[in-house]
């Protein structure tokens, strides 16, 4: 279990890029507001760099130096050009600006949710938005294989703390909870489950962290 | 072609040989700075590609990641990332965004590579920090000659071959628990777990 920050393992496989599209967004979500763990991803970059540098190296010819000059050459102004600032957040690319006007889908009671695993085309895991209204309590539930979640909006609380906006989660089997909003706003969070791989392709009902 | 065996002599001093070329190329677009960074880093991009599975496209990732090399370099900032972190995440990024081409099916990406993996450095508006930065590829490099091959081998299977670390206990037909146990000590030793007391 790990709880408002991802753990160390976690950030390595995101700096060494071998996670998968979903997971990779919960954590880019959770560095760009927070700099401890953006800090630890910079020195596990490091040490990615590190290791590249400590591998065997494979000699490269003049001539694909010319062809990498003659790719510059014909860019525009053949001069390094600033990739275009500020950039829509990949939150913002994937669902708009407005998170409490998404089509949701009342579940049970306080919770509703959104299926958005169409927009990563290709991806294994199951992508859920859940949002529990204001001051609304989910049922007990325990979790099947590992969920990552991460609060985009408001917070939520259970026996074991309180989860703000930006926090990272991540819960197993072993996790029993219980969770309240609270705060005044909906809370909504975003979350990857790895799916089983026995049930590839034959999920028939909504997993998430607050209903099981 | 030789490889040039020269490695940045010490990071002691405020920036490397290899960050202030790559800051000779952002300022000035020095195609002599840039030809260096090339014979160094080139070679090591190639092998990072054929280790990743991409041998038939290796020229090619090794040309992508330098043309961007040189479209970025003007956002690249010493204070934030030495040369080489900041190249490995370039590379790293013109991977993922190969791999994610060439699988994508008609259904296009609504989101970039870039959206999902950071270069360090970039779209920041946080205040130049850290010394850290700039001292922890020495101290990695120091700290990594100590470390057991065992745990070298793991990390090296992480980062080169893009390997989960549940693939690398499969390959090595050895439980999940051990490999992760390795990593977490392995980055304990090189203070790469960063305490969690200042949050």
């Amino acid at each position: 279990m790990t709880r408002h920050h991802p753990d160390s393992l976690s950030l390595m496989e995101y700096s060494a890029g071998n996670l998968s599209e979903p997971h990779a967004l919960c954590i880019k979500l959770h560095l760009d507001k927070c700099s401890h763990c953006r800090s630890r991803v910079d020195t596990l970059d490091s040490l990615g760099a590190v290791m590249m540098e400590q591998q065997p190296k494979v000699s490269v010819s003049e001539s694909m130096f010319d062809s990498i000059l003659s790719k510059i050459d014909s860019e525009p102004s053949g001069e390094p050009a600033v990739p275009a600032i500020p950039r829509v957040s990949a939150l913002q690319k994937l669902l708009g600006e407005d998170l409490n006007s998404l089509p949701w889908k009342r579940q049970l009671g306080d919770v509703s949710v959104l299926d958005i695993t169409d927009r990563f085309p290709g991806q294994k895991e199951q992508v859920v938005l859940q949002k529990l209204a204001a001051g609304g309590k989910a049922p007990a539930h325990t979790h099947r294989g590992e969920e990552t979640t991460i609060v985009l909006q408001g917070a939520f609380a259970d026996q074991k703390g309180v989860f703000n906006q930006w926090d990272f989660v991540v819960l197993t089997d072993e996790d029993e909870h219980k969770p309240v909003a609270v705060g005044c706003e909906d809370c909504i969070t975003l979350s990857v489950l790895s799916a089983p791989v026995k049930l590839t392709g034959t999920f028939t009902r909504m997993l998430n962290p607050f209903i099981r | 072609m030789t490889t040039l065996d020269k490695k940045p002599a010490s990071s002691e001093g405020r920036k490397d040989p290899w960050s202030q070329m790559l800051q000779k190329v952002g300022k000035n677009q020095d195609r002599e700075a840039y030809h260096a960074l090339f014979e160094h880093f080139g070679p090591q991009i190639k092998y990072y590609a054929m280790a990743n599975g991409l041998a038939s496209h290796a020229e090619e990732l090794v040309q992508e990641v330098f043309v961007s090399i040189w479209r970025r370099s003007c956002l690249y900032d010493w204070r934030k990332a030495a040369a080489s972190t900041w190249i490995f995440t370039i590379a790293r990024n013109q991977r993922i965004d190969m791999l994610r081409k060439m699988q994508r099916t008609s259904a296009e990406m609504p989101v970039e590579t870039e959206d999902l993996w950071q270069i360090p450095g970039e779209n920041e508006n946080e205040p130049v920090t850290s010394l850290h930065r700039l001292m922890s590829e020495r101290r990695i490099r120091e700290s990594l000659s100590h470390l057991p091959e065992e745990q070298i081998t793991v990390i090296a299977k992480v980062y080169m071959e893009n390997k989960s670390h549940q693939m690398v206990a499969d390959e090595l037909d050895i439980p999940l628990g051990t490999v992760k146990s390795r990593v977490r000590l392995a980055l304990n030793k090189l203070k790469v777990i960063l305490q969690d007391q200042n949050v």
